[in-house]
């Protein structure tokens, strides 16, 4: 790689982008360029801030297990001889160089086959993404509508509930997030209640303890449930409900 | 020492300064072996160490595992952080991207991660509009800086940062060209950067 190339990489060195490979090239590259050093220390430091976004309160026992874990960890001293430099993971590096640079002398021969198979896939691919991320953005819309009310509710055998739910938007946001997720053959399902009638808002993937589910016309119900069904849901809901979150 | 004669100094002259609270300062301390720094250390950061973590790996159980990893790293390896290569945070969360990102890699395939995508608004979302307290000004600056963004820019700069993906990875999903990845990763980061104003002074 020339030494242009290289340097283009430093926003993905950044991002931690690059394979390890390339990660190495980097840095011998940094080391005789200041320049380089500081673009990339402040590429760091922006994508640093994208944490902040992030924000998410861990269980109490972390903080817990943590405390006790130092306890019983040696600190390492500044210039500890031998050491590797900051969060490098030089054991990682030695195990994939030579089978990277084995694949690298074969990608040269056989990239256009490669290319060929692996197409169709990343088509697929590309459109979850896209459906994903136009999802991610319905999400995002009814979080922020301004007259978003949220209502939490707990879940039998633990977790929780969420749901955010907007009259503006017409729709609501179902957070489910079990602490233990279903057997593989069962799977949570989502009911919307109006009156005494459940409806059937959509069943979790079997075993599948976690997600964010948007439900149209959310905000004209009474409540939302949330039982334990086998794997693809059922007509009915099955008793006892797992979780219900009132609406009105 | 100074800060010994401070700690044994009586109640009745509780003219002691407030203990420190920036995050440089208690990572010093925590590499002299604090241990009351390292656990205000990690209040101030564990939230969105976890967080940072548990949105790439989409996997609370493994979050919680890796966020202790990386916070053991912490306390082990304080004493190489160097603040003329940038600001205490950074080299915090710059340890807890790099071990979630080797992890989503070493264990989900880029297509699962896709596929999984949705379910990073599990925890941000919920935090923002349920926790009206902290870093909520931070949160929109970073947000309203992200909008400020190309379309290609933020989607190769969001994918290869909260998914993990390389950038071979990113240019495949965004059907671009590699070297159009790269750039764009630079030049949306430039672009963040200076939105954020974000200074390292070496």
């Amino acid at each position: 790689m020339s030494s242009t190339d290289v340097h283009a990489l430093v926003g993905a060195y950044a991002l931690d982008a690059l394979d390890d490979l390339e990660r190495a090239a980097f840095e011998r590259h940094m080391a005789d360029c200041a320049a380089c050093r500081t673009e990339a220390a402040e590429l760091r430091e922006t994508a640093a801030r994208m944490a902040d976004s992030t924000w998410s309160v861990p269980p109490p026992r972390l903080r817990t297990e943590v405390m006790a874990a130092i306890g019983r960890t040696r600190q390492v001293s500044p210039a500890e001889p031998g050491a590797p430099q900051g969060p490098a993971r030089p054991a990682r590096w030695r195990r994939y160089s030579l089978a990277a640079a084995a694949a690298l002398v074969l990608a040269a021969g056989t990239g256009a086959t490669v290319y060929a198979v692996q197409d169709q896939r990343v088509r697929d691919e590309r459109a979850i993404v896209a459906a994903a991320q136009r999802y991610e953005a319905r999400v995002q819309d009814i979080l922020s509508a301004p007259d978003v009310v949220v209502r939490t509710s707990p879940m039998r055998g633990g977790g929780k509930v969420t749901v955010a739910s907007s009259a503006s938007r017409n729709a609501g946001v179902v957070l489910l997030g079990a602490d233990r997720p279903p057997a593989p053959d069962q799977a949570f399902q989502l009911w919307t209640v109006r009156g005494t009638t459940p409806t059937s808002a959509g069943v979790l993937a079997a075993g599948e303890g976690s997600a964010v589910h948007i439900v149209d016309g959310l905000p004209g119900n009474s409540g939302l449930g949330v039982t334990l069904e086998p794997a693809g849901g059922s007509a009915t809901p099955t008793q006892p409900l797992v979780a219900q979150v009132p609406l009105v | 020492m100074t800060e010994h004669g401070a700690a044994r100094r009586p109640d009745h002259l509780s003219a002691v300064p407030p203990p420190p609270t920036d995050v440089g300062d208690l990572l010093r301390a925590t590499a002299r072996g604090d241990e009351t720094a390292f656990g205000r250390l990690y209040d101030l950061v564990a939230p969105r160490v976890y967080g940072l973590i548990r949105r790439v790996l989409r996997d609370p159980a493994q979050a919680e595992e890796v966020a202790q990893e990386v916070l053991v790293e912490v306390w082990r390896t304080a004493a190489r952080f160097d603040a003329s290569r940038g600001s205490a945070t950074a080299w915090v969360f710059t340890i807890a991207h790099r071990r979630a990102v080797d992890r989503v890699r070493a264990e989900q395939a880029a297509a699962d991660r896709t596929m999984k995508v949705g379910v990073a608004s599990v925890d941000t979302p919920y935090d923002e509009v349920v926790d009206e307290v902290s870093g909520r000004l931070e949160r929109q600056q970073v947000r309203r800086c992200m909008d400020d963004l190309t379309e290609l820019q933020r989607q190769a700069v969001t994918l290869a940062y909260y998914q993990g993906h390389s950038y071979r990875e990113v240019a495949d999903l965004l059907g671009t060209p590699l070297p159009t990845v790269k750039t764009r990763m630079r030049d949306g980061l430039i672009r963040l950067r200076d939105c954020l104003g974000v200074e390292v002074t070496a």
